[in-house]
């Protein structure tokens, strides 16, 4: 165990180096990741500010919602990265993932430290901003359970997100074309999830909450969090299920992962 | 070498149409990239509706309308490359660009016949499929009379231009600075908000509006979206036409004065 943290830490080591290599370059990305997260929301706010309300929720309690996402799914992204369908199928096709079989170190450190982008950094500081925001608009009547509750909540939605990069991933080993439509589930689901789940049409809010438990991630954590009631009438432990909805999302993905390689076969390029 | 006489119409057809075939080759992508910019629609569609609320129309746009848009935006995210373009950056950082600077056509109308190319097949197979499903699941608004249909491929095919200037100008950063990615990605962005394809640009503030209007990103996308929308008539109408026709024009034109400075430091460089 102690092995695989210092060869993890090494593999992201070196990523951190090389991209710090060009301070400039990386000044820019780093800015344009944030103006990603700067235009989205205030897009959003702008407009948010002429009507009022979006589906009974004022701006600073959608800014709870998005900032929380904001920051979990960048920092996803950061870890999880390797994964990712297109860098990883593009590891299969040219054949490098047969190069990291070779190597003795487990395969599945090695791809979850092969694309560690610090650039995404960026969003994760959007992220704090937006949540600041939130927090200046919609004061939380914090409990110490709130905040020992609150980095849960972040982490149920790192390992969610997490493992639909991983079943992505490992969907490249039968088929490289067509794993985009992975990014309904992790881009987004991540986008249905910064809005409340009451503006959805029934069929689409049922089946983000009981097939794929995106709403009892953000939703439902931050009902409890906002002291809002739920519109819906579920048990009050619905707010408190998000890491462990995380956790098993994130648990079944591994499990396929494995499944994956077992059965992959080199394309021989 | 930038002699842009030397390219005839059928030549340009013949690279243009290659383009279209090759674009059609990845099917599979293309019905999963589909799935994707559906999803996306229904969600924005969702946010524009609630944010309406009980409101009938607001800014001559009403639930109908909204969520047209929701799926126009979406349809033209592949045919104006929406999220990025980086292919002649490509070129130009693998080194490939110097020996298509040699073939004895000109290089600005080369890529242009290309784009054409690409977007064309992106307009059938995302965006055109994207408006039939679209119509298959909501109540879309669509133009009756010839008279818009025709406006709305004059300001389509404005857009693509306008577009396709900005873009070819943002890639030939790539020669100058080794950070064009950067750059480009920090333009993209700015694109996106200002052209209308976040939320519409009727909703932004009116202080921010006029901002946008100094730029060529509203000719992009916010106009043939309105064009299609049936809210810009007559005066209004031929106005936003002419401006972006205006904007094709000086973005192209620019295009060729950079140009012609980045080959001539190339040829300084002995690139």
């Amino acid at each position: 165990m102690r092995h695989a943290w210092s060869t993890y830490r090494r593999l992201i080591g070196a990523q951190v180096r090389s991209q710090l290599q060009y301070r400039v370059s990386f000044a820019l990305d780093v800015l344009s990741t944030m103006m990603f997260t700067a235009t989205e929301f205030g897009a959003f706010a702008l407009v948010l500010n002429r009507f009022g309300s979006v589906g009974g929720w004022s701006l600073g309690e959608v800014a709870f919602l998005y900032g929380l996402v904001e920051i979990s799914f960048a920092s996803m992204d950061m870890l999880f990265g390797g994964f990712d369908a297109p860098s990883f199928g593009q590891q299969i096709r040219k054949g490098t993932l047969d190069q990291l079989l070779l190597r003795p170190v487990s395969l599945t450190l090695q791809v979850f430290g092969s694309d560690f982008a610090l650039r995404r950094l960026g969003r994760v500081a959007s992220g704090v901003v937006v949540f600041g925001f939130a927090l200046a608009l919609s004061p939380i009547d914090w409990t110490l359970f709130k905040v020992l509750y609150l980095p849960l909540v972040a982490l149920g939605m790192i390992l969610f997100f997490g493992g639909v990069f991983v079943i992505g991933g490992t969907l490249t080993f039968w088929t490289v074309e067509g794993t985009e439509a992975v990014n309904v589930l992790t881009y987004g689901g991540s986008n249905l999830i910064v809005y409340p789940m009451s503006i959805y049409e029934e069929w689409l809010r049922r089946l983000f909450t009981f097939v794929i438990p995106a709403a009892f991630l953000n939703y439902y954590p931050a009902l409890y969090f906002l002291d809002k009631p739920d519109p819906f009438g579920l048990p009050e432990f619905a707010s408190f299920v998000a890491p462990l909805a995380g956790g098993l999302v994130f648990l079944a993905a591994l499990l396929f992962w494995r499944f994956g390689l077992k059965h992959y076969q080199s394309t021989g390029t | 070498m930038s002699s842009a006489s030397s390219m005839t119409p059928i030549l340009f057809a013949e690279i243009a149409r290659r383009s279209v075939r090759r674009h059609f080759a990845y099917r599979a992508a293309a019905v999963a990239g589909l799935v994707t910019n559906v999803f996306f629609g229904l969600l924005r569609a969702s946010v524009l509706l609630a944010l309406l609320g009980d409101r009938g129309s607001v800014d001559g746009l009403d639930a109908k309308a909204l969520v047209t848009y929701t799926g126009l935006t979406q349809a033209m995210i592949t045919y104006l490359s929406i999220f990025g373009w980086y292919d002649l950056m490509n070129t130009v950082s693998r080194g490939e660009v110097a020996s298509d600077l040699l073939r004895p056509v000109s290089f600005l109308g080369f890529w242009l016949a290309q784009d054409v190319g690409r977007a064309v097949a992106g307009l059938v197979l995302r965006g055109a499929t994207l408006m039939a499903i679209y119509a298959l699941l909501f109540d879309i608004f669509v133009p009756t009379d010839l008279r818009a249909w025709a406006a709305l491929l004059l300001s389509l095919g404005l857009a693509l231009l306008v577009s396709f200037g900005f873009r070819f100008l943002v890639n030939l950063a790539a020669f100058w600075s080794p950070d064009a990615r950067g750059i480009g990605r920090f333009a993209f962005t700015l694109g996106m908000f200002l052209s209308g394809f976040l939320m519409p640009l009727r909703f932004f503030p009116e202080w921010l509006q006029t901002a946008a209007k100094f730029t060529p990103f509203p000719s992009m996308l916010n106009t043939p979206v309105e064009v299609y929308l049936g809210v810009l008539k007559g005066r209004d109408l031929t106005l936003a036409l002419l401006t972006q026709a205006l904007w094709a024009a000086a973005l192209l034109l620019l295009a060729r004065l950079v140009l012609s400075r980045a080959t001539r430091k190339l040829v300084l460089q002995g690139g």
